[in-house]
C-alpha cells in the first residue's frame, strides 16, 4: 500500500487548483550572537504551506545559521519558531526531523554503502517473520522514486548514482517520513542543467501536495524559476522577503550585496607606476567544467579586485594561481617565468601567496601557537633543516602582531581559542610574512568587525605602497571599489568583464553581475 | 623541551595526570617497602662499580621500549600506528647474531669472538630496520595506506624474515663489545640507560631544533592547512616511520645483547602494544596533533613501573597483565575527553575568576 | 498529474554495476585467488592428497576458531572499529573452563556460561568505553586484552588439560562421511573424513553473521554506521545501542572461539592463542573487509579464513619448506589484498567522475 504516497490534504485545494497558503512556519524575532560576532539579529522568517521560499544571503548573511536554529544544531539566544502555530525549540537534527522538519544537505547525509532503497527506509524497514521485508522495500522505493521521475535500479549501492539521484533518494525519505517542511540546503551546486529540471519539477510537485519549501540557494536564475517567494539576508540581519514576481534581479541583487550604510572610510587607492611592470601574467587559464578560460595581468603595485556572486568561480580562479588545483589549460607566469605549480610550496616559493576563505579548513592550524601559525609558510619554503630561530620567530611573531592588531595575550596561546577577526589576521600575518610579489587574499574580510575590516583593507594598500601586487576577492562591491584599481567581474565561472576601479560605481558592477535582461530563465 | 611544556595547557593537563600517576605508584612501593626508592653503588665480582637499586632497574628495563616509543610517538602525532616494530625487533637480533655467534664448526668452544667484522653486526641490523620503515613509509606516505594493515604486512612477514636470516637457529655469541650493550656500565651507569638518553637527545634535537616537530604537528592538527602552507606530508610521514625503523632496530640490539642470542619468536613480542599504550599515556592523541616525547618516556617508566612494583612484591609475574591493565584502563578514562571536560568544568566553576578556561 | 520526466537505468548496466561495484568485486577477489591457490596446491600435491576430502575438511576444522572469531570480527570492523580482545577472550576461555571443570569441578556447562558472562560483560563494557568516552578502540580493546590475558595469568600460570566426560564427548563427535562403495554398502570414504562439532558451530555462525547482517534492522544499522556514522546519526539510527552491541557480540563469538579452541586442544593455557587477534583480522581483510567500515560480507570472510588456510597448507604438503615461509607468503597475499582494495577504490572514484 502507497500510505506514504498520497496526497496530504486533500481539503486544500480551492476552486483554482493552488493550494491555501496556510503559514506552517512563522520564525519571529531570531537572534544568535557566537563569540565575536552577531550572527543573526531580530531575523524573522515565514512560510506558508504549498510554497516555495527562497532564503538567500552571501556566506557570512546568516542564512545557514537560521537553518542550523530551525534544525535544532543551534539553539537560539532569543525569539520563538512556530511550527503550524505552536510553539517549538527543537534541539536536535533527529528532534526536528520528528517534528516534521526534513533537511536535504549539499552533502547529502545518507549512507552510501546502503542501496538506495535502504536509505530510503533504514530504520524503519518493514519486517516480515522476523525478518527485513526486502521485497517490500524495494518495491516501496521504486515507487517513490518513480513519482519522482526516476526509474532507477535502487537495489544498487547509493555511492553509484550521481548527486543529483541521491538527492532525490534523500527527498524521497523525506516525503516518506510525512515532512511537512522541507529543507533544500544548496541542492543545485553540483547538478546539471537536465537534473536542475527534474528537481524542480519535483519540488512544484511536493509544493502542491501541501510542503513548504526552503530552498537556499546562491544562483539567482534559479530563484526566479522556481521559487514563489523569497527572503534576503545580510550581515545577519534580515533586508526583506518579497513576493518572487514583485522584485527585478537588479533589485535583488542590490538587496543582497548592496552598501552598508554605516561605514566610513578614509582610504587611499594605490597608485602603481606608470611604467610598472606586469607581475603575473595569466593567459586562458581553465579547468574544463570548472571554470573557463581566463586571462588577466597584474601589474606592480595594483590591487586588482574581483568581484561576483559566491560560486561565480572566483575562488577556483585563485585556487588554479597557486597550484591548489592544477590548470589543465593555459600558462601562468610570474615576472615573465612561465611557472610549473604542482603544490603550494612551488607557488609559495615563486612568491605567489595566498589566503583561503575557509579560515576553519585551510587556515588555523588549531592546536599550535600564534607564533608558529605565522611562521608556518615561512618555514615550509625553508624546508625543516634550516628553522627560523628562536629569536627570529618571535620577533616576525611580535611585529605582525602589532602591524595587524591581533588581540591576543601573547603569541604563544593556542590559535584555535582567537576570535574569528583574529584567527583571519594570523592567517593573513602567515603570508605577509613570506613577502610576497603577489598576494591573493580571498574574502578576508568576511566574518569579522567593521573596524578590523578597514584594517585589513589599508594593509593591502599599504603592501601595493611597497611595489606588491593584490588580488582582493570580496562579495561587498563597496570594498573592492574603494580599494580596487582594476576590478575583474565574474559571473557563471568565466570572466565577465574588467572595469577600471576609478571609473565606476556600485550600481554598474551590480548590474553586470545580474547580467539584467540578457540571459534566459533556466525553465 | 621546555616551550613543549609550557605552550600546550592541553597536553600539560594529560602530561600532569601521568607525572602524578609515576609519582603515585613509586609512592605505592615506598609505603610497601622502604628500600624500593633506595639507590647505590655496588661493586661486582669482577671490579667494576654499578648503580643498583629499583628506579635504576626500572629506567633500564624500560630501555627498549622507551627507545622504540619515541619514534611511535612522532607516527602517532601523524595520526597513524606502527605495529611492525616487534618483529623489527626480532630482524635486528637475528641479523646481528647472524654475525657474531659462536660458530661450533670453527671453534670447539665459546669465546670472544666474532664470526664478521663487528661494526658490521651493528650496522647491518640498524641498515635492514630502517630500510624496513622506508617500507612502511612509502606504503603509508605515498600509497595513502592505512597505516594499521600497511604495517601489519611486516609484523607478520617480519619474524618470518628473522627466521629466515638464522635458518630458524638461535645463536648464542660470548662476544664482550656486543654483550657490553646489554650488559655493561659506564662510570656506573648501565649502557641501555646511556644509550636511551642519547637517543631521547638526538630525537628531541632533530625535532625541536629543526622544524621537523612543528610539521608533524601541523600535519597531523591540519592537513589541510598544513597543505596550502606549503608542507609535504608525504616527506614528514616518511621520516617518521624510517626513524621508528632505525629505533626498533637499535632496540632490538639490546635485547638481543641482553639475552646474548637471538630470540626470533619472542623478541620484540608485545612491544608495539607497550610502546603506543607508552605514547598514549603520555599525552599524546591517538587522532594526532601536539606531542610530548618527556610524556612518552613518562608512560614508558609507567609501564614498567606497574611490572616492577608487582613482581617486587612477590605477586606473581602472571599477575603483572592484569595490574597493568587496570591502571592503563584507570589513566584512559582519566584523560578521555568526557571526563576531563567534567574535571575542567568543576575547577573553573570553583576558580571565580571569568576567562580562559584552565587547563 | 504534472509532467514527470523519466529517467531509465538499463539492465545492461546494472549487470555491469553487479560486476564492476567495489564491494562484490573484493569478494570475488578473494574467492578467485582462493580457487587459484587450490587449484596450484591440487596440481602440485593431489597425489599427496591435497585435494582429498579429508583436507578440506581440516581446513574447516582446523581453523573453525578463527572463523567463528572472524564472525564477530567482521561486524566490529564494518562499523569501523576494531577489536584487540579477541584472542585474549577466547584463551581465557578455555582457562576457565579448563579450571572449572578440572580444580573446581564445576560441570562443563557452568563453566562455559561464566565464561559467556565474562567474555559479552567485557565486550559490552569495551563499546560503552568507544562509544560514551570517546576512546579509540585500538586503545579500548588493547586494555581489554591485556585485562583479559592478565585474568588468565591469575587463574593458573600452567596449561591445565581438561578430562571431562562431557568435553571429551564434545570434541569426539564426529559424522563420518559415506559413501556407497561397490557393493552398495555404505562405507566410510578413503582417507577419512569426518564432520566434526568445530566445523558444524563454524557453518552455523557464518550463517548467523550473515541472517544478521542482511535480514535484521541491527545488521543494516551496523553497515550504515560503517558508511558514515554521522549521517546515520541524523537519519535517526540507534547508534550509541548498536555500537555497544556489537562489541558485546564480538565478545560472544571470542568465547565460541575459546570454546571451539579447547575443543582442539582440549587444555586451557594462559599463553595460547598468541598474536590469533591479528591471524582474525588480516582474514577479514583478505575477505574483503575494508578496514575504514561499511563493506564486508559473511561469505567473504568465510573465503577469506580458507584462502588463509591453503598457504601453511601447501607449505606443509611441500615439506622442505621451514614453516615460517607461511608468515611471509600470508603478509605479501595481506599486501596484495591492500593494494587491490585501494586500486578498487580509486577507480571506482574515478568512474564516479566521469558520470
Amino acid at each position: 500500500m502507497d500510505e506514504g504516497l498520497t496526497l496530504i490534504h486533500p481539503s486544500q485545494y480551492n476552486r483554482k487548483g493552488d493550494c491555501l497558503q496556510d503559514i506552517i512556519l512563522e520564525m519571529k524575532d531570531i537572534e544568535m550572537t557566537f563569540p565575536g560576532v552577531k550572527a543573526l539579529g531580530r531575523v524573522d522568517f515565514t512560510l506558508r504551506s504549498g510554497q516555495i521560499h527562497a532564503l538567500l544571503g552571501e556566506n557570512g548573511a546568516g542564512k545557514s545559521t537560521l537553518i542550523k536554529v530551525l534544525t535544532g544544531v543551534h539553539r537560539m539566544d532569543a525569539g520563538t519558531i512556530l511550527f503550524e502555530g505552536t510553539p517549538i525549540r527543537p534541539t536536535s537534527p533527529m528532534d526536528a526531523q520528528k517534528q516534521g522538519i526534513s533537511t536535504v544537505y549539499q552533502e547529502v547525509n545518507l549512507c552510501p554503502n546502503l542501496t538506495v532503497a535502504e536509505n530510503i527506509f533504514i530504520g524503519r524497514q518493514p519486517m516480515r517473520k522476523g525478518q527485513i521485508d526486502w521485497k517490500t522495500i524495494n518495491h516501496r522505493a521504486h515507487e517513490l522514486m518513480l513519482r519522482m521521475g526516476m526509474d532507477i535500479d535502487v537495489t544498487l549501492p547509493l555511492a553509484i548514482y550521481p548527486i543529483a539521484i541521491q538527492q532525490m533518494a534523500s527527498i524521497a525519505r523525506a516525503v516518506d517520513i510525512n515532512a511537512r517542511i522541507l529543507i533544500l540546503d544548496e541542492p543545485t551546486s553540483s547538478l546539471d542543467e537536465n537534473e536542475v529540471r527534474n528537481l524542480f519539477s519535483v519540488m512544484r510537485e511536493l509544493k502542491n501536495q501541501g510542503m513548504g519549501v526552503i530552498f537556499i540557494t546562491h544562483f539567482l536564475d534559479q530563484v526566479y524559476a522556481v521559487a514563489d517567494q523569497l527572503t534576503v539576508l545580510r550581515n545577519g540581519r534580515l533586508i526583506g522577503e518579497y513576493p518572487v514576481r514583485e522584485i527585478s534581479k537588479l533589485e535583488l541583487v542590490t538587496a543582497m550585496i548592496g552598501k552598508d550604510i554605516n561605514e566610513i572610510y578614509n582610504l587611499q587607492k594605490a597608485q602603481p607606476q606608470e611604467d610598472a611592470s606586469i607581475v603575473l601574467d595569466a593567459q586562458n587559464i581553465g579547468i574544463p567544467g570548472k571554470v573557463e578560460d581566463i586571462s588577466l595581468q597584474v601589474k606592480e603595485g595594483e590591487l586588482v579586485g574581483f568581484a561576483g556572486l559566491l560560486g561565480s568561480g572566483r575562488t577556483e580562479t585563485a585556487e588554479m594561481l597557486f597550484g591548489v588545483t592544477h590548470a589543465i589549460r593555459g600558462s601562468i607566469a610570474m615576472h615573465g617565468e612561465v611557472l610549473t605549480l604542482k603544490a603550494p610550496l612551488d607557488a609559495i616559493r615563486k612568491k605567489i601567496a595566498f589566503c583561503p576563505e575557509d579560515r576553519k579548513r585551510d587556515g588555523i592550524v588549531a592546536d599550535l601557537s600564534v607564533r608558529e601559525n605565522i611562521a608556518l609558510a615561512v618555514q615550509a619554503t625553508r624546508g625543516f633543516l634550516h628553522p627560523l630561530p628562536q629569536k627570529e620567530q618571535q620577533e616576525l611573531a611580535d611585529k605582525y602582531i602589532q602591524l595587524l592588531s591581533i588581540m591576543t595575550p601573547d603569541a604563544d596561546k593556542k590559535v584555535g581559542e582567537l576570535s574569528g577577526g583574529n584567527q583571519q589576521k594570523v592567517i593573513l600575518a602567515r603570508w605577509m610574512a613570506t613577502n610576497p610579489d603577489l598576494l591573493i587574499l580571498d574574502e578576508p574580510t568576511r566574518g569579522i568587525d567593521v573596524g578590523a575590516k578597514a584594517e585589513i583593507q589599508r594593509l593591502m594598500l599599504e603592501m601595493c605602497k611597497e611595489d606588491r601586487s593584490v588580488i582582493f576577492i570580496s562579495s561587498e562591491i563597496d570594498e573592492i571599489i574603494r580599494c580596487s584599481n582594476r576590478i575583474i567581474v565574474m559571473r557563471d565561472l568565466a570572466k565577465a568583464a574588467e572595469v577600471d576601479g576609478s571609473a565606476c560605481t556600485q550600481a554598474d558592477i551590480l548590474s553586470i553581475i545580474a547580467n539584467e535582461g540578457t540571459k534566459e530563465e533556466v525553465v | 623541551m621546555r616551550k613543549t611544556m609550557l605552550s600546550s595547557a592541553f597536553i600539560r593537563s594529560k602530561l600532569f595526570w601521568a607525572i602524578v600517576a609515576e609519582l603515585l605508584i613509586l609512592l605505592v612501593g615506598f609505603i610497601l617497602r622502604p628500600d624500593f626508592l633506595s639507590i647505590q653503588l655496588r661493586t661486582l665480582s669482577d671490579g667494576t662499580t654499578v648503580l643498583f637499586g629499583t628506579p635504576v632497574d626500572i629506567f633500564n628495563r624500560a630501555s627498549e621500549i622507551t627507545i622504540i616509543a619515541m619514534g611511535m610517538t612522532l607516527v602517532i602525532a601523524l595520526g597513524g600506528t606502527d605495529i611492525s616494530v616487534g618483529a623489527l625487533v626480532a630482524v635486528s637480533g637475528a641479523i646481528a647474531l647472524k654475525f657474531l655467534r659462536w660458530d661450533v664448526l670453527v671453534y670447539t668452544t665459546p669465546g670472544d669472538y666474532t664470526v664478521k667484522p663487528y661494526y658490521l653486526a651493528l650496522l647491518l641490523p640498524l641498515m635492514t630496520c630502517t630500510l624496513m620503515g622506508l617500507f612502511n613509509g612509502v606504503l603509508i606516505g605515498k600509497l595513502k595506506l592505512q597505516p594499521i594493515i600497511a604495517t601489519l604486512i611486516l609484523m607478520v612477514g617480519g619474524r618470518g624474515i628473522a627466521q629466515i636470516v638464522t635458518n630458524g637457529k638461535q645463536f648464542t655469541t660470548q662476544y664482550t663489545p656486543f654483550k657490553f650493550i646489554g650488559n655493561g656500565s659506564v662510570l656506573g651507569i648501565p649502557v641501555p640507560i646511556l644509550i636511551t638518553l642519547v637517543v631521547i637527545l638526538a630525537v628531541v634535537l632533530f625535532v625541536r631544533r629543526t622544524s621537523f616537530g612543528m610539521f608533524v604537528e601541523s600535519v597531523g592538527i591540519n592537513p589541510n592547512a598544513s597543505r596550502v602552507s606549503g608542507l609535504r606530508s608525504d616527506t614528514i610521514i616518511i621520516i617518521a616511520y624510517v626513524l621508528t625503523g632505525l629505533l626498533s632496530g637499535i632496540s632490538g640490539l639490546i635485547y638481543s645483547s641482553r639475552i646474548s642470542s637471538n630470540d626470533s619468536n619472542n623478541a620484540g613480542l608485545g612491544y608495539e602494544m607497550d610502546a603506543i599504550l607508552a605514547v598514549v599515556i603520555g599525552g599524546t592523541s591517538m587522532t594526532g596533533g601536539k606531542f610530548s616525547l618527556l610524556g612518552t618516556l613518562v608512560g614508558s617508566l609507567i609501564i614498567r613501573t606497574i611490572t616492577t612494583l608487582v613482581l617486587y612484591f612477590g605477586v606473581v609475574s602472571e599477575a603483572i597483565m592484569a595490574f597493568k591493565a587496570l591502571i592503563i584502563a584507570v589513566v584512559i578514562v582519566l584523560q578521555s575527553e568526557p571526563v576531563r571536560n567534567a574535571i575542567a568544568k568543576q575547577r573553573s566553576k570553583r576558580t571565580a575568576l571569568g576567562g580562559e578556561a584552565r587547563a | 498529474m504534472p509532467e514527470i520526466k523519466t529517467m531509465t537505468i538499463t539492465p545492461g548496466r546494472r549487470m555491469r554495476n553487479l560486476l564492476t561495484n567495489p564491494k562484490y568485486l573484493m569478494v570475488y577477489a578473494t574467492i578467485g585467488i582462493f580457487l587459484l591457490i587450490y587449484l596450484f596446491g591440487a596440481l602440485l600435491y593431489g597425489g599427496k592428497g591435497f585435494t582429498s576430502v579429508r583436507t578440506f575438511m581440516l581446513f574447516f576444522s582446523d581453523n573453525a576458531y578463527i572463523g567463528i572469531s572472524a564472525v564477530g570480527m567482521t561486524m566490529v570492523l564494518i562499523t569501523g572499529g576494531i577489536d584487540l580482545s579477541v584472542a585474549a577472550v577466547a584463551s581465557l576461555t578455555g582457562m576457565i573452563v579448563a579450571y572449572g571443570t578440572t580444580v573446581l569441578n564445576a560441570h562443563p556447562l557452568v563453566c562455559i556460561g561464566a565464561a559467556l558472562l565474562v567474555g559479552v560483560g567485557l565486550g559490552a563494557l569495551m563499546g560503552a568505553c568507544i562509544q560514551y568516552l570517546n576512546v579509540p578502540p585500538f586503545i579500548t580493546t588493547l586494555t581489554g586484552m591485556f585485562f583479559a590475558r592478565g585474568v588468565c595469568s591469575l587463574i593458573s600460570r600452567e596449561s591445565i588439560s581438561i578430562k571431562h566426560s562431557l568435553i571429551d564427548a564434545m570434541a569426539g563427535f564426529k559424522i563420518y562421511l559415506t559413501w556407497p562403495n561397490a557393493q552398495g554398502e555404505w562405507v566410510k570414504i578413503k582417507p577419512v573424513a569426518s564432520i566434526d562439532l568445530n566445523i558444524i558451530a563454524f557453518i552455523l555462525m557464518i550463517v548467523l553473521g550473515a541472517i544478521i547482517l542482511q535480514k535484521t534492522r541491527f545488521g543494516r544499522n551496523v553497515y550504515a554506521i560503517g558508511g558514515n556514522e554521522q549521517s546515520a546519526t541524523l537519519m535517526g539510527l540507534p547508534v550509541a545501542r548498536t555500537k555497544v552491541l556489537v562489541y558485546a557480540f564480538n565478545g560472544l563469538c571470542s568465547v565460541l572461539a575459546g570454546i571451539s579452541y579447547m575443543l582442539y586442544v582440549k587444555s586451557g593455557w594462559n599463553l595460547s592463542l598468541q598474536g590469533a587477534e591479528l591471524d582474525v583480522i588480516s582474514a577479514c581483510v583478505i575477505g574483503g573487509v575494508m578496514l575504514s567500515g561499511g563493506v564486508g560480507y559473511m561469505i567473504g570472510t568465510l573465503f577469506g579464513v580458507l584462502l588463509k588456510a591453503t598457504i601453511p597448507a601447501i607449505i606443509t604438503f611441500n615439506g622442505s619448506m621451514n614453516s615460517w615461509w607461511a608468515k611471509i607468503f600470508t603478509s605479501l597475499l595481506l599486501l596484495l589484498f591492500i593494494i587491490i582494495q585501494r586500486a578498487v577504490i580509486a577507480s571506482s572514484q574515478r568512474v564516479k567522475k566521469k558520470e
